[in-house]
């Protein structure tokens, strides 16, 4: 060994790495993790809560629910996805606080909740296209396409998460996916 | 409204201005609904279905379909570019908040400085003190660390195991590496604790280690 040695800045460290240090009580790897996926988890909760002071809040509680039940992580290279799935559960709670009515149901036939009408055809890129197209849909088809297409989740991942029959989220993704394709048509 | 596309779209010149809408009702799918193609998708398109393999409109719908899904999966990581690197009070919240909550273990007898004191050092802070031990080896950093016996009854005998990873490959061999690590751990809890400490066995990993070039060295 070298008198001056050269060491690793947790910042390179690998997720497993990260995870298994943060599970025994290292604050600087949990860090580490807060820096790194900090950033795709407020980008979620954007997605799904709309610009709000509470998409700070539900990340912030996130990490903190994370840190507590990081020792009985399965798969410690899969933070990400574990990560994502907390976050989701957490948005989902904090729509429910929100509307005392039931918005997570299936009542999307009265059409988008928004008041500005979606120019998707007027998107800048396919991106914004994209971006149109979502909030153009009703919330509860936003969500699921959401936790299907950009999150990765399975039919019943999602049921479990928004506390709906996976029939029901057959359905959403149904109309969905129609939806999307419908919209995008013009952006390929 | 176009239907019955040609397989080859583009090779007919055909350009996406020219399809106004893409049917997605199963009489415009040879029988299909677009849930069966994204249920087809999902299970990587096997076993093949020549019914939807053969079907220019199911193809085509399935383009479509392949390309909202791309787009979709690349959202999330796009926004999370745009996203304002947070300031550090944000962070700073969650790591105090956090640390209320330490994962400290248990209780290990350190000895009494007088003698009314009864002295101990928390599992997590014997951790603590492997992982920086550990750390200080060239290249490598600590992941799980676990102490196993009696730690809470001085003198009873502790196997402490270690799993390293190396981040950055110096040219150390593997055995190498796994001597430095125990020998800096085991420098470390002698001279901060009192644990009778019988073996460190010490797992490395190597996959995925940065190799540094030989004049970094």
């Amino acid at each position: 060994m070298s008198d001056q040695p050269r060491r690793v800045d947790l910042a390179d460290a690998d997720d497993h790495t990260l995870v298994e240090r943060a599970g025994h009580g290292d604050v600087r790897a949990f860090e580490v993790l807060v820096r790194r996926y900090g950033p795709l988890m407020r980008s979620y909760a954007r997605r799904v809560l709309g610009r709000s002071d509470d998409v700070d809040d539900v990340v912030q509680e996130t990490f903190v629910a994370a840190w507590k039940q990081l020792p009985s992580i399965e798969d410690p290279s899969k933070v990400k996805s574990w990560l994502m799935r907390i976050v989701s559960r957490r948005c989902v709670d904090r729509v429910r606080a929100r509307r005392d009515h039931d918005d997570i149901a299936d009542h999307d036939s009265e059409g988008p909740e928004h008041e500005t009408p979606h120019r998707v055809v007027e998107a800048r890129s396919r991106e914004h296209a994209l971006t149109l197209a979502l909030e153009a849909m009703p919330a509860p088809q936003r969500r699921a396409w959401i936790l299907k297409e950009m999150v990765g989740q399975s039919y019943d991942e999602i049921a479990d998460d928004l506390g709906l029959p996976v029939s029901t989220v057959r359905g959403l993704l149904s109309r969905a996916r129609k939806n999307m394709i419908s919209e995008m048509e013009g952006w390929r | 409204m176009t239907t019955d596309l040609p397989d080859d779209l583009e090779a007919a010149g055909v350009s996406g201005d020219d399809v106004e809408t893409l049917s997605l009702e199963p009489d415009r799918l040879d029988g299909h609904t677009i849930d069966e193609l994204a249920d087809y998708l999902d299970a990587g398109m096997t076993p093949a279905d020549p019914t939807i393999d053969d079907s220019p409109a199911c193809q085509n719908a399935l383009d479509a379909l392949t390309r909202v899904r791309m787009l979709s999966h690349g959202a999330l990581e796009a926004d999370a570019l745009d996203e304002d690197a947070r300031e550090d009070d944000w962070i700073t919240e969650i790591i105090t908040n956090i640390s209320l909550e330490a994962h400290a273990g248990r209780d290990i007898p350190l000895p009494p400085l007088k003698e009314t004191e009864n002295s101990v050092i928390t599992e997590g802070a014997v951790r603590s003190i492997v992982r920086r031990a550990g750390d200080t080896v060239d290249g490598v950093l600590i992941g799980r660390c676990t102490l196993e016996g009696d730690v809470t009854t001085p003198g009873a005998p502790v196997v402490v195991r270690v799993w390293a990873r190396i981040v950055r490959d110096h040219g150390a061999t593997a055995e190498a590496v796994t001597d430095a690590v125990c020998s800096a751990v085991e420098e470390a809890l002698r001279t901060h604790t009192e644990m009778n400490v019988e073996g460190i066995d010490v797992t490395i990993r190597t996959d995925g280690a940065a190799p540094v070039p030989e004049e970094e060295r």
